[in-house]
């Protein structure tokens, strides 16, 4: 595997954690935060 | 789309339509909402609104589009709840206050009227562009630099997507900030993502040729995408709309004026000024304006829109009219008794309303797999480029990222929450519409679903099976007595002339028509379940049951054996008492239904238990379930004993019914899994029971569970077949079949096959219009 697909997979990894923090975890504590 | 505003007046909306009981001080608000497609749109404003300081409850309809709130006006106005909304991406506006039901109706159907016109012009045109898109660069090509292709080809891209997808995007964008996502994230997501890479093709087409890949563009797959999803979105906006026809031809059952008697003139007067009391007259042929109470002339009217029932009903003097019924064979003259929003139809108009938008339980499963789809969707489309990356490079294959983005792009768009959060609410649209259809009004989904599960259906006996109007059959004299039969008919009609009982109704009928002469009846009291005493002429009269007697120290023995003879022929024995002895025995019977015998057949052959409950005697009810085919009787109980035995019911695991007629039978019909009430017509709103029948048949118990049992069916499909779609579009998008068949989705295929999801959920919950019921 070349360099570009070890960066391509770090990417995408990158890409769903926040997709998911942003999505599920990050959403949850801004609506605490306005309660 | 059309918005209205109204602030509903809390004593006037039936309890079905808010979450809990209004409180005090506290306001409920329905605000119309534009722009939902889907569920996870649906729970964003709702969340929004609900987040709300002052807002004690908020419910968001789908199908209705609209919010309704309740809140605490001191904390939080209307104006500010709208602005709430408006800033989750979606249309609200403030305007000036409708409360008509009717009124309601017709701005929803024009708002939907529009928004389905729109969506068509907007899918015709981006669709024309998109054929043009894809044609027109091939034959173009030989002729046109390639630069100035993809140079039209941007704008008119460009265009499409500012025109016609702009909602798309604004959605998607207002979502995000919430830190929400929603189908309109996927659609842009992904045709942003194709626009994004044309875009650089054509900008910077070495950036691409230095790499090995050729600069191709993807302006047409945009275009198309865009308009094969409008496509869908008008085909569901025009069967959604078909969704409510029902409640369209009720709400359009109200004439808009009426026949007014105003001096020595008929005058023709607009319904608006049409007041309580006003004497109205209708020909043959014409539309009832307003319920109301016939002073003269006899004519058959049609009800069967209201009821279900197909024969004309005769009317007379005395006898009550609906309004929006239709009069058929004489001229009659009424006098209006309730208008407006109090009539009979704007209340069926209403309760339909909030019924239809209401959630059934089995939803729940759709809202929380909407609730984490999209975010899901978008890590499964990521993690597809990486591994179509990753594995292309390492197989050798020719443009690895092209490839990768494609696939990609088809999972971001064949991903449909759209038909998982139609596939109930539509359901029980169509249900409840063919509901009232037959003259069967189901107050919820959670009603809807709750009937289906029925296992035990507890009938009361007067006016559930019996035809509930008593006569008097028999008055027999106690031995050694010394009044005549007339007398002792005379002081029992007098006294009971102060009653409300059905049977006490019989009595004096039955005295007035004998032409006797009823006397005043002071200290009267009822004692509940037992009969009544007052003082007639000087004379303390009595009548009731054995109990009654027994409570007083009268003995009954003398007449028992009579008592005994007359129940056995399903007659109510009443006896009676004049100063503490006893006088006499009058026979009440009340004929059963000529429905109830096949109604209670059919429940059973459904595999449903039917059990009778009734105030009266043993040997009475016994020859009543006789004849209707009822095997279990439950006799003697009081209001309370019905309760305790619905009770006893569901402690032995039975998903109970109560029928009864809704007032007496109140508290048991609360008790019950699902209250059915035989409507009186007057106030269906107010009644406790979850569905209300306009026709005292008992048949239409037997729709109510069928059509119940049917909905529960398509909601399963349905949610199967929404389920079954994404469970098999996403992974075929994502390539899983590629390696065994060299098989790789299409964005344009995806996004067709996007659409036809929802429009294919919505028309087999059509199919519901069409149901049989018995």
């Amino acid at each position: 595997m070349s360099s570009t697909d070890w960066l391509v997979i770090a990417g995408g990894i990158a890409a769903i954690g926040w997709v998911n923090w942003y999505f599920f975890f990050a959403s949850r504590r801004s609506g605490a935060g306005r309660k | 789309m059309a918005r209205q505003l109204s602030v509903i007046d809390d004593t006037k909306v039936p309890p079905a339509a808010l979450p809990a009981p209004p409180v005090p001080g506290e306001r409920t608000v329905r605000i119309p909402v534009s722009g939902m497609t889907c569920a996870a749109c649906q729970a964003r404003v709702q969340r929004t609104l609900q987040r709300q300081p002052g807002v004690v409850d908020a419910g968001v309809n789908l199908m209705m589009h609209d919010a309704t709130v309740r809140y605490t006006p001191d904390v939080v106005s209307p104006e500010q709840l709208v602005a709430a909304i408006r800033d989750t991406g979606y249309g609200a506006e403030l305007p000036p206050a409708v409360e008509d039901a009717f009124a309601e109706q017709e701005a929803r159907d024009r708002s939907q009227a529009e928004e389905f016109a729109q969506l068509k012009r907007k899918a015709i045109v981006s669709g024309v562009i998109g054929a043009l898109a894809m044609v027109a660069p091939m034959a173009l090509m030989p002729i046109v630099p390639h630069g100035v292709v993809n140079g039209v080809l941007l704008a008119l891209t460009v265009s499409v997507m500012l025109w016609a997808g702009r909602h798309f995007y604004t959605r998607a964008w207002a979502a995000f900030r919430h830190h929400s996502a929603d189908m309109n994230t996927l659609i842009a997501v992904g045709t942003g993502a194709a626009f994004v890479y044309s875009l650089i093709a054509t900008l910077a087409p070495g950036f691409f040729l230095s790499r090995g890949v050729a600069p191709d563009v993807y302006y047409e797959a945009v275009i198309v995408i865009i308009a094969l999803i409008l496509t869908g979105n008008a085909f569901e906006a025009r069967a959604k709309a078909a969704t409510s026809a029902a409640l369209r031809a009720l709400a359009g059952l109200q004439p808009t004026s009426a026949r007014v008697v105003r001096g020595d003139q008929e005058l023709d007067v607009p319904m608006a000024d049409v007041r309580r009391g006003d004497v109205i007259v209708v020909r043959p042929g014409e539309r009832l304006p307003t319920d109301g109470e016939v002073l003269d002339g006899e004519s058959a009217v049609d009800e069967s829109m209201l009821t279900g029932e197909s024969a004309p009903v005769p009317k007379a003097a005395g006898a009550r009219v609906i309004g929006g019924t239709i009069n058929r064979t004489g001229a009659l003259r009424y006098r209006a008794t309730t208008l407006g929003a109090d009539s009979v139809l704007a209340q069926i108009v209403r309760l339909m309303r909030d019924a239809q938008g209401s959630r059934a339980p089995i939803q729940n499963l759709a809202d929380r797999i909407s609730g984490v789809f999209v975010p899901v969707v978008v890590s499964i489309a990521i993690a597809t480029f990486v591994i179509w990356f990753v594995a292309g490079d390492v197989a050798g294959l020719q443009a690895p990222a092209v490839r990768a983005f494609a696939a990609a792009v088809a999972v971001l768009i064949i991903a449909c929450p759209c038909a998982m959060g139609l596939a109930v609410p539509t359901a029980v649209m169509v249900a409840t519409g063919r509901g009232a259809e037959a003259g069967v009004l189901i107050k919820g989904g959670e009603a809807l679903q709750r009937a289906g599960a029925v296992d035990t259906v507890v009938v009361d006996k007067t006016g559930t099976v019996t035809e509930g109007r008593p006569t008097v059959t028999d008055v027999v004299a106690a031995p050694g007595s010394t009044r005549t039969t007339d007398d002792l008919l005379a002081l029992v009609a007098s006294l009971e002339s102060s009653s409300e009982h059905p049977l006490a109704d019989a009595i004096v009928r039955r005295a007035r028509e004998a032409g006797l002469p009823l006397a005043r009846a002071e200290r009267f009291q009822s004692v509940t379940g037992r009969g009544a005493v007052a003082t007639v002429s000087g004379h303390e009269v009595l009548a009731g049951n054995e109990a009654l007697l027994a409570e007083r120290g009268i003995v009954a023995t003398p007449l028992r054996d009579a008592a005994e003879r007359l129940a056995g022929e399903a007659k109510t024995p009443v006896y009676v008492a004049i100063d503490g002895t006893l006088a006499g025995l009058l026979a009440v019977a009340d004929p059963i239904k000529p429905t109830s015998h096949e109604a209670i057949v059919a429940l059973r052959e459904r595999g449903i238990d039917v059990v009778m409950l009734t105030g009266d005697t043993r040997h009475t009810a016994d020859a009543i379930a006789r004849e209707a085919g009822i095997e279990r009787v439950v006799a003697g109980v009081l209001p309370e004993g019905k309760v305790a035995e619905i009770r006893r019911l569901q402690h032995a695991g039975h998903v109970v019914a109560m029928v009864g007629d809704g007032v007496n039978d109140s508290a048991a019909i609360a008790q019950s899994d699902v209250g059915i009430a035989i409507g009186t017509g007057t106030d269906i709103a107010a009644e406790a029971a979850d569905v209300v029948l306009m026709r005292g048949d008992l048949r239409s118990v037997v729709q109510a569970i069928a059509l119940s049992r049917r909905t529960m069916r398509t909601m399963k499909q349905n949610l199967f077949w929404a389920f079954v779609y994404n469970v098999v579009g996403i992974p075929v998008a994502a390539g899983v079949l590629y390696p065994a068949f060299g098989w790789l989705l299409s964005p344009v295929i995806a996004s067709a096959a996007m659409a036809f999801s929802s429009v294919s959920v919505v028309t087999n919950s059509l199919r519901l219009r069409r149901a049989r019921l018995a």
